[in-house]
């Protein structure tokens, strides 16, 4: 492999330019392209392996140069480490007497190239059915993704998740264990179940996202890497053409759309803020372009699934010039629909907003009241906070702070709670200064 | 009172790279972020025209020992953790001077260390010699 040797270089010529997440989406692809190569049931052979190739990009490149072709050399280097690896265990059976067919059988598979019909792509994509599939648990599902798929380390992962870093190795020790007991195929689903395969990446994918983009905790910036994790391997979807289907540009749409306010959604000091509190010139102007162009493209075909309607509502949130030009009779259209395809509680709370922003805030508690499957939202302190507010704007406000004490109790992080605190002491001002 | 050093400097220096092993569970991303401060550190010396040359070594080797190198053993290099990973040979007018720019070295905030020793004109055997036949 050609290195550009520091000494050797003329002053005009620069380094190689190293793209800004090399090692981490080269990392990914490599890993799935090693799973590829030698099973999938030796998940953790292709991590190390690519793990190790980085290390040794930092051991030598600072000393050699950067070579010319960052890419090949970390391919190379991985694909040589594995192969070492292979042949030492493989040495060490035979002395034991043990069968080396299999390690034969994985020493002889030709390069990817030959082996696959597809591209580095395809291989992640391949990689994504088995980290998101349907026999494994949502949290092995997810960690696996962000490991495998987006190269964070079990540390970064903890962190998002408000767990400890050994609770995560654990968990991703398990779930490749599973994925060998199960015998996963590396493969996209055959034709026919690729749809509700597809189902299955896209409501996972749809966790992930949500996971980052709940109101923030400790980790603010680890967790808006979910949400930006999770974009990525949506666009990997959008870009095969056996899952770019309409629902999977809206779900790409719905998660750009509100990605695109992360920026503004809390103040210096970390605190929540609300919409009409928010400086809409922090919004990424660009993110909500590309989302409202996968909504167009999610728009193809009769499918109307959750995702769009929920990537229409942060659309007319995202494009709203200022809070008051908000167009909520629109929002409360979207939100019947979608109560109407789903029956979710969250859905009938959403909706309860928009009513009271169309109807006034009296007709939103009717709502609220009316919600039958309100049990689970009992327990949910965004449901008291919306009373609250609800009851608030109409004046009640010993009424109001009766709710917001319950969203308080139940409210989990002291960012959420911090928040709740301060419509209390508005309250407080509201009695009496009435 | 130990004899007087009769070895003297020459204009460069050996920045001797030591630990191998502070880059443990870093992610893909953090990697990349210590690679590229290191490299940018790296190109600075060579855009200073400073770099005279710089290697990584391997973790494995052997220790020679003994008349005729009768004993070879491997050297337990990569269990210390203070094993030479590389050098750096520099060239600049002052001990100073290269203890400065080895300060900037970004990789000493994850725990490796780096150790400055100016090349010498001779050993210091042959330095002995040399200076008995002076005198």
């Amino acid at each position: 492999m050609p290195l550009a040797h520091p000494e050797a270089k003329s002053d005009t010529v620069r380094p190689a330019r190293i793209a800004e997440d090399l090692f981490r989406r080269e990392g990914a692809r490599l890993v799935a392209m090693l799973a590829g190569q030698f099973g999938v049931h030796r998940l953790q052979l292709a991590e190390d392996a690519v793990q190790e190739a980085l290390v040794r990009a930092l051991q030598t490149w600072p000393y050699r140069g950067v070579p010319e072709n960052p890419a090949a050399w970390l391919t190379q280097t991985a694909k040589n480490i594995a192969l070492d690896y292979l042949r030492r265990e493989q040495r060490w059976q035979e002395k034991e007497g043990g069968i080396a067919q299999e390690h034969d059988r994985w020493l002889a598979v030709p390069a990817p190239a030959e082996s696959h019909d597809g591209t580095f792509a395809d291989d992640t994509l391949r990689m994504m059915f088995v980290c998101f599939h349907p026999q494994l648990s949502i949290e092995a599902q997810t960690a696996l993704a962000l490991r495998t798929l987006c190269g964070l380390s079990p540390a970064e992962i903890a962190a998002a998740f408000l767990t400890s870093e050994a609770a995560i190795s654990k968990r991703l020790v398990r779930a490749r264990q599973r994925i060998r007991e199960l015998a996963l195929p590396f493969a996209l689903p055959k034709p026919a179940e690729l749809p509700a395969r597809l189902d299955g990446v896209l409501g996972t994918l749809y966790l992930l996202f949500n996971e980052g983009y709940k109101a923030s905790s400790g980790d603010r910036l680890v967790r808006e890497e979910l949400c930006h994790e999770a974009i990525r391997l949506a666009l990997l979807l959008t870009a095969h053409p056996g899952t770019a289907v309409p629902e999977t540009h809206a779900l790409l749409a719905l998660m750009l759309l509100n990605a695109a306010r992360l920026p503004a959604r809390t103040d210096d000091a970390g605190n929540i803020l609300r919409l009409h509190e928010q400086n809409r010139a922090a919004w990424n102007q660009a993110m909500i372009a590309r989302g409202i162009q996968a909504l167009g493209l999610a728009a193809a075909g009769d499918t109307l699934s959750p995702y769009h309607l929920e990537a229409a509502i942060a659309a007319c949130h995202s494009t709203a010039p200022r809070d008051t030009a908000t167009d909520w009779p629109r929002i409360l259209s979207l939100y019947d629909r979608l109560f109407a395809l789903t029956a979710s509680p969250v859905a009938a709370l959403n909706r309860a907003v928009a009513i009271a922003r169309v109807h006034g805030p009296q007709s939103g508690l009717d709502a609220l009241a009316e919600i039958a499957t309100r049990s689970p939202l009992e327990s949910y302190h965004l449901f008291h906070t919306v009373r609250g507010t609800l009851t608030a704007e109409l004046g009640h406000f010993p009424e109001a702070t009766v709710h917001f004490r319950k969203a308080e109790a139940l409210a989990a992080l002291p960012s959420e709670r911090e928040f709740i605190s301060r419509r209390i002491r508005e309250c407080e001002v509201g009695q009496s200064g009435s | 009172m130990p004899d007087p050093n009769p070895q003297s400097p020459t204009d460069e220096y050996l920045l001797l790279i030591r630990g191998t092993h502070w880059n443990q569970g870093f992610s893909a991303e953090e990697l990349q972020r210590v690679m590229t401060d290191f490299y940018a550190w790296a190109d600075g010396l060579v855009q200073k025209g400073v770099h005279r040359g710089a290697q990584p070594l391997m973790e494995e080797g052997k220790l020679i020992t003994g008349a005729k190198g009768a004993s070879v053993t491997d050297g337990a290099f990569a269990e210390s953790k203070e094993a030479v990973a590389g050098y750096f040979l520099l060239a600049v007018p002052s001990l100073d001077e290269a203890v400065r720019l080895a300060q900037a070295c970004p990789i000493l905030a994850y725990g490796a260390q780096i150790e400055v020793r100016p090349v010498a004109d001779l050993c210091r055997p042959m330095a002995e010699v040399k200076a008995v036949g002076n005198s």
